[in-house]
């Protein structure tokens, strides 16, 4: 597929430069090639009702609306993931260990890795988070991490999102919608299991509570039913068996924080928020904000609630910081990053900002704190004015935009009207939970797919869509058919015979006998027990 | 009330619930083998049909199970058998059973034998049927007398469901499928939620504890067993001779539940779930003893 720009051509992630399905996908292509586009049609539409019924929606601009997915999965090798795996737990290892340094001795700043006015200047960057140790020092409880494929098919870091990535219940909930509408597409190979995230979830903010608490409470903080991720915050709070609780249900006295509940006031230890810093706690940011809970600061730096994640980690995932990450990774753990960085370009650097400015429709331009794809310029489908206007704002701001070359993401073949399949652009959101020992990286992750053609947008608030992501299991066990013996082979037989209406052969005489209204065939008396 | 009718509405209760949740096994059932492909389809058939009391026929795929399982009017230990069988018996109490019960009964009758095997994939046909038998059961709740008829629907309700969670119990999820397994053995009886808000990690014994001793939990062994005695007491209370035996028993396997105490061997989760499941057999004999062929019935034949 070649870009308007006519530069490179995407990597297909279906087949391979001869046009032969690649490892894994073989499965894939036969079952649409079996389905047609009729049977496709008839497989969305039980898709959609599916996804209506089960309310599995986010909001955009203020509708409530399902997030699309995609019925063709998109698949990652055994052996690939195991480098993707890596790569991401030691990103995260090593931004851990910066947020530490930062809100603390200030090593990384200190010996010229990261320039100090960079970190200052982050709108992320909060003081009130310095000196603030949590409870067993994670603040990175959930991440994700945004990859792409490049035209060579190598994974690449787009950007990281340390704050509240979301998405992940998404991933739960592809899998089993895909294994609802479309089974027949399993056949045939092991996929990694995506379910127990929850579980591995409540394990990290369970490990994150106080140490003098032998069983913490963990709550999820919504902003409530209007927020475009309430889905989510529910979910995950359904999942983990934990209380979805408001910024009204909680309040803070002698620095513990507290849920008002039909018996009281009840502690709460760990807070898995879903709500921006600046809302979090009306003393320390915001003070209008009524999301969030007076106090809350004060009770974590006192050491009685653990807040997942950790307040102020924005000056990570800061988009200027980003290109500093791989030198993070040699400074802190004197490794090379497994997952390369994409080029990106630092406008407070006069050279490169000419560099960049002289050639604006190549580039792609984001603002270092927005998400969401926000804000976001691509050089090749902005109209002249937009790129003088982009320009502008760059000169006005450096320190708010940087800039990167147009990468073309990787192709997978997607459904797009009338059961047609064609390539589509996609990137990658891994997700990854650290309990304070280990990284735990959920198989696979939210695979965001750019419905409209050509398009290099994937995030759903600019109407993209998801598919369900494999991550094939290739170790212990063959592809089913073949597979290795099951664990166990006897199972127990029901000792109790089934009960049928009537119970006795004299019962089932008489009725026969005055039972003209009963049609024969349908005789719900007439069944002996089996 | 005629031994006739009470025992019609005592089989419609039974037969609701075993449709219920036969269905609600096969779709969590169909949706874990779909997505966990490494054990073998027969294996992962068999333990179903197994439990179930089913013959295990020349079942080698998923889809095949879910044809065994959706059945026909022909064996009521099928979804499509029980909700036909429930229907017939709703037929023979049409004057005494409100419109909304019988119609809707109707309803997920003809939606289960017009049609529904067309849908594409076995997973929303079971989401269909199971919503229909929701209606039914909603319909009776709203519009049912709360008289003998009623409690005698409630007393088969209640046996049944012991029954069917004892054999969701003896299906072992967790034994085949040590990741996923637990989870699945929930969705079955529709208590994931239930189940995780006490806070417990989803073991495999901690999942059979919970369906067996949680006082709770609609569906647990205890709170069905709650359910029987309720339904027997009920029915003294309308009149009807006490019956001792029918009150012993069903009195005796709640006491045995009730009073187990804190059980924290697997096996004896496992003892009690077979101790109580016989216990409903016992109390379904004397249910049929007391009210449907009392001693002394005449009967002609020969």
């Amino acid at each position: 597929m070649q870009s308007r720009t006519g530069a490179a051509v995407a990597y297909d992630e279906m087949v391979d430069a001869d046009g032969k399905p690649r490892p894994g996908m073989h499965g894939v292509a036969s079952v649409l090639d079996t389905l047609g586009a009729e049977g496709l049609t008839e497989r969305a539409r039980l898709r959609d009702a599916y996804l209506d019924r089960q309310g599995i929606t986010f909001s955009l601009s203020g509708r409530e609306r399902p997030l699309p997915m995609d019925l063709v999965p998109r698949v990652i090798g055994a052996e690939e993931w195991t480098r993707v795996e890596a790569g991401i737990k030691q990103r995260i290892k090593a931004l851990e260990m910066f947020l530490h340094d930062v809100y603390g001795p200030g090593e990384v700043l200190e010996d010229g890795i990261v320039p100090r006015r960079l970190v200052t200047s982050s709108h992320h960057y909060h003081r009130a988070a310095y000196g603030l140790v949590p409870p067993n020092g994670v603040r990175i409880h959930v991440a994700g991490i945004d990859l792409i494929r490049d035209e060579a098919g190598t994974f690449r870091v787009l950007e990281d999102n340390l704050r509240c990535p979301s998405g992940v219940s998404y991933v739960l909930e592809n899998r089993r919608t895909l294994a609802h509408v479309l089974p027949e597409v399993f056949n045939g190979q092991q996929v990694r299991s995506v379910f127990e995230y929850p579980e591995h979830l409540l394990d990290a903010l369970r490990a994150a509570a106080p140490s003098d608490v032998a069983d913490p409470t963990v709550a999820v903080l919504t902003p409530g039913v209007h927020n475009s991720a309430h889905f989510e915050h529910a979910f995950l709070a359904r999942r983990m068996g934990a209380e979805l609780v408001e910024g009204r249900d909680l309040f803070c006295r002698d620095d513990r924080l507290w849920m008002r509940t039909v018996r009281g006031a009840r502690p709460v230890h760990v807070i898995y928020r879903r709500i921006d810093d600046e809302y979090l706690d009306p003393v320390h940011f915001l003070p209008d904000s009524l999301l969030g809970v007076p106090g809350l600061l004060n009770a974590a730096r006192a050491g009685n609630v653990a807040i997942a994640n950790a307040v102020g980690n924005g000056v990570a995932d800061d988009k200027a910081v980003y290109p500093y990450v791989p030198d993070m990774i040699a400074y802190y753990l004197g490794e090379t990053a497994i997952l390369p960085n994409v080029t990106t370009y630092n406008l407070s650097d006069p050279d490169q900002r000419r560099h960049v400015l002289e050639r604006l429709d190549r580039m792609v331009v984001k603002p270092v704190d927005g998400s969401g794809g926000y804000g976001l310029v691509i050089g090749n489908q902005a109209s002249e004015s937009q790129l003088e206007a982009t320009a502008q704002k760059i000169q006005d701001d450096p320190r708010a935009w940087i800039a990167q070359p147009i990468v073309t993401l990787s192709t997978s073949p997607t459904v797009v009207g009338e059961g047609a399949v064609e390539p589509r652009h996609v990137d990658l959101r891994p997700f990854a939970v650290n309990d304070g020992d280990d990284i735990f990286v959920l198989p696979g992750g939210l695979t965001r797919v750019a419905l409209p053609k050509g398009s290099l947008v994937v995030n759903s608030s600019q109407g993209g869509g998801s598919k369900d992501t494999w991550v094939l299991d290739e170790g212990e066990r063959g592809p089913a058919g073949e597979s290795a013996p099951p664990r166990v082979t006897r199972v127990r037989r029901s000792a109790v015979a089934r009960h049928h209406a009537p119970v006795t052969a004299d019962e089932r005489l008489r009725q026969q006998e005055g039972q003209q209204q009963q049609s024969a065939g349908t005789d719900a008396t007439g069944a002996l027990p089996c | 009330m005629l031994s006739r009718l009470a025992e019609s509405f005592y089989w419609i209760g039974r037969y609701l619930e075993r449709a219920e949740a036969t269905a609600r096994l096969l779709a969590e059932h169909y949706h874990l083998t779909v997505e966990d492909r490494s054990v073998p389809d027969d294996v992962a058939a068999a333990v179903v049909l197994d439990a179930l009391s089913l013959p295990h026929g020349t079942i080698t795929s998923p889809s095949e199970l879910v044809r065994a399982l959706l059945g026909d009017v022909g064996n009521p230990s099928t979804v499509i058998g029980a909700v036909g069988a429930a229907r017939e018996n709703a037929r023979s109490v049409r004057d005494a059973i409100s419109g909304d019960v019988f119609e809707s009964l109707n309803g997920a009758y003809l939606t289960l034998t017009r049609g529904l095997m067309a849908a594409a994939s076995p997973g929303p046909s079971m989401h269909r049927v199971i919503e229909r038998l929701m209606v039914v059961n909603g319909a009776i709740e709203w519009t049912m007398t709360r008289d003998e008829g009623h409690w005698f629907l409630l007393l088969g309700r209640s046996l049944e469901r012991i029954d069917m969670t004892s054999r969701l119990l003896d299906v072992h999820h967790e034994v085949l499928w040590p990741d996923t397994g637990p989870i699945a053995t929930l969705r079955s009886a529709a208590g994931l939620t239930p189940f995780l808000r006490t806070g417990e990690p989803p073991t495999g014994d901690a999942v059979r504890r919970f369906l067996v001793l949680e006082p709770t939990f609609p569906r647990s062994l205890l709170h069905s067993a709650r359910g029987a005695e309720e339904a027997a007491r009920g029915l003294q209370s309308q009149g009807n001779a006490a019956d001792a035996t029918l009150l012993r028993e069903v009195g005796l396997m709640r006491s045995r539940l009730e009073f187990a105490g804190l059980v924290q061997d697997p096996s004896e989760v496992d003892a009690l779930a077979a101790e109580t499941q016989m216990s409903a057999v016992d109390a379904a004999l004397a249910t049929a003893d007391a009210y449907f062929r009392q001693a002394g019935t005449i009967v002609w034949s020969h």
